[in-house]
């Protein structure tokens, strides 16, 4: 593919024009390009770029959409003064709510694993998690980190309709869904919070980075919990 | 304030504007109308700002009831719009008097028609716009299409206003057969050389599954590629995908934010509108070209 490559946030990225006001860049890094990725984004911000539009972040890419096709890329990134620090930025950390009973897909999360209801919830709420990027949907919220004993493949047969709050499995990943949407993830429990606010214009005070714990709810506290939210 | 009732909404209408811009990394897809140019002309015509919102009708466009005097103006696809039985102009302004009723019809050509209302309408703005998101349930009025018996209020301005109309040149004819241009995609070097070929020749027909979400394309002779891992990697509209199926999809206003099939093109936004007016069965060809 004709793509060029540029230095930006202390490391070299591939370039692919992938519109006419789109670029896609992939940083060239042997390893922890998730982090670089949200690194970056965090920089852009920061560093106010006149007539970026959007920035699309995710496993090992980067989506830029400007509000012109005439712009000069290469100078723009150039003129970000790179920041020294390239560690792990300080993200947020949050701790969610689960209600495992809630799980529609326990039969088939046991059989394909091999282990019971009780270990995977052990597993399950024993591992930090990071916020990988939002999407495909408004709000679903894919999370790194799940521990391999209990990667599930997805559903044969999506679902047309999965309830707001449902945590789920799909392959080597553990999401949440933010609405109520279709989804062929496996469901092996539901959360009572809300951290999507379509009116606000900040939808969410999660970013990509952030640090997800799950802590584990009885229905009884779910139902209470959901009632409090109206 | 003046409003209308909705007595049928007929197969899918929603209102829309622009979109809203800046929100895909929160997985929040633009929305807006699918037929930017038709959108434009429709608000032109009644004297509108550009980005106003206006109703996006597909196919089957319903039947409206004016409670109040309003301008109003019909652009994109060729409908037979009647008020009180009486057939009107399209791609002109259109005096519509206090509770007459506006039926659109089907669309003959095209498959998105859109109609504006002089004022300023009373619409709740979800991250800066007024378009439905119908997936996501927000924008326009309750997230929703329109149904029976729900009202769309504005507010009218005061000044007075001429009437406009379009000149014939600025009136697109709307071909159900269409070739568009596309540069190549990310993963365009995924399909063989045989493939390219095949893609760059075939005929392809629009699925009756398409939406706002995307264009499903058929073909008799599916182009099945080996997939190879790919992870998911940000999209934005008018990018080819190419599933599994070997059936290309082309991603529209509502279309995800975020894809795991291969994006084998992009098609150049000048050519988006007249996509959105393709009806199903209408064949698309794709021709490749440079930026």
């Amino acid at each position: 593919m004709e793509s060029e490559l540029l230095r930006l946030n202390g490391i070299l990225w591939s370039v692919f024009r992938m519109a006419e006001r789109s670029w896609l860049l992939r940083p060239q890094v042997a390893e922890n390009a998730l982090t670089h990725i949200q690194n970056t984004v965090l920089r852009l911000e920061e560093v106010e770029i006149p007539l970026l539009e959007d920035t699309v972040p995710a496993y090992d890419s980067l989506l830029l959409t400007f509000g012109s096709k005439d712009i000069n890329l290469q100078k723009i990134l150039q003129s970000i003064k790179e920041s020294n620090d390239n560690t792990r930025r300080n993200f947020k950390s949050h701790e969610i709510k689960i209600c495992y009973d809630l799980g529609l897909d326990w039969n088939e999360v046991e059989n394909k694993t091999n282990l019971s209801k009780e270990e995977i919830i052990s597993i399950h709420t024993s591992t930090q998690y990071s916020i990988a990027m939002f999407g495909f949907l408004p709000g679903f919220m894919f999370l790194e980190g799940l521990d391999q004993r209990i990667w599930v493949p997805r559903k044969d047969n999506p679902r047309t309709k999965v309830d707001s709050g449902s945590v789920g499995i799909g392959g080597e990943q553990t999401g949440i869904y933010s609405l109520e949407s279709p989804g062929g993830w496996q469901i092996i429990g539901r959360t009572p919070d809300q951290f999507f606010d379509i009116n606000n214009k900040t939808p969410t005070n999660f970013t990509a980075g952030d640090i997800i714990t799950f802590r584990k709810i009885s229905s009884k506290e779910f139902e209470s919990l959901e009632k409090n939210n109206g | 304030m003046a409003k209308l009732t909705v007595k049928d909404g007929g197969l899918f209408t929603t209102i829309q504007d622009i979109g809203r811009v800046g929100y895909r990394k929160y997985g929040i897809p633009v929305s807006g109308v699918m037929d930017v140019y038709s959108y434009k002309k429709a608000n032109y015509l009644v004297g509108n700002a550009e980005n106003d919102p206006v109703l996006e009708c597909t196919l089957k466009g319903g039947k409206y009831q004016f409670d109040s005097d309003a301008v109003i103006a019909l652009t994109g696809a060729v409908m037979n719009p009647s008020i009180e039985g009486s057939k009107i102009e399209m791609n002109t302004s259109v005096l519509i008097k206090k509770g007459e009723t506006l039926d659109l019809g089907f669309a003959e050509k095209g498959c998105r028609c859109y109609l504006a209302i002089r004022g300023e309408w009373v619409i709740d703005r979800i991250l800066g716009s007024c378009s439905t998101f119908v997936i996501g349930k927000f924008g326009g009025l309750k997230g929703s299409e329109l149904k029976e018996e729900d009202v769309i209020v504005w507010k009218n301005k005061k000044n007075s206003f001429e009437g406009r109309v379009l000149e014939k040149t600025e009136i697109p004819y709307f071909s159900s057969k269409i070739t568009v241009e596309f540069v190549p995609g990310p993963e365009w070097d995924m399909l063989t050389d045989h493939l390219k070929k095949q893609f760059l020749t075939t005929s392809f027909k629009v699925s009756s599954k398409s939406n706002r979400m995307g264009i499903r394309l058929e073909t008799n002779d599916p182009l099945i590629i080996k997939m190879s891992d790919m992870k998911s990697s940000g999209t934005i509209p008018g990018i080819i995908q190419l599933p599994p199926n070997g059936l290309p999809i082309i991603l529209m206003k509502d279309g995800q934010t975020i894809g795991g099939y291969p994006r084998i093109g992009k098609i150049l936004e000048v050519h988006l509108s007249r996509l959105a007016q393709l009806p199903p069965n209408g064949s698309v060809k794709f021709k490749k070209v440079r930026f």
